[in-house]
């Protein structure tokens, strides 16, 4: 909840100020309308940078991988001579 | 395949940032530059600055909605 009252205020806030430009005029207002357009690509470009980010900083941890395949090969090794079948590799 | 991940995600921040600072320059601080400057030869009319974005979006929406789609009627396939 509190987060989508941040998030409206922000957007709250973005179209008062591009609301504000386009009464004021200080720029022309050809350049106003072009920043909605602007915010979304930046959004988009936020979103591919914390994909790529995301995507370099991987967390893997191979030591843990051959830890965790050398318990599977006892846990089968121990439940076959139990005598349950576990022969699906 | 870890260091092909890490070259994509490497490649994706380098697209997103190139494509990021090329809008930027083209939407906010060229209208500040006067039209007769040798920087404006690089870049498109304002025009584009919009059609491309928006043809973008539309093409990406399109992509998505035929994916999903695809991918409906390939669940529907397995269930039946």
């Amino acid at each position: 909840m509190k987060q989508i009252i941040k998030i409206l205020s922000i957007l709250i806030a973005i179209a008062a100020f591009w609301i504000g430009l386009l009464e004021s005029s200080v720029v022309p207002r050809s350049n106003t309308w072009l920043l909605p357009i602007y915010l979304i690509v930046s959004l988009g470009c936020y979103g591919l940078l914390m994909v790529g980010v995301g995507l370099m900083k991987f967390p893997t941890c191979p030591q843990e991988a051959g830890l965790l395949q050398k318990d599977v090969a006892e846990a089968k090794e121990f439940l076959k001579q139990r005598g349950i079948d576990v022969a699906s590799d | 395949m870890e260091l092909a991940d890490r070259a994509v995600g490497f490649l994706l921040s380098i697209i997103s940032l190139s494509i990021f600072t090329y809008y930027t320059l083209w939407v906010v601080i060229l209208p500040f530059v006067d039209s007769d400057h040798f920087i404006h030869k690089y870049f498109l009319p304002q025009d584009y600055a919009i059609l491309i974005p928006v043809f973008a979006g539309v093409v990406l929406l399109c992509l998505l909605s035929v994916f999903i789609g695809f991918v409906m009627l390939k669940s529907k396939k397995k269930k039946a």
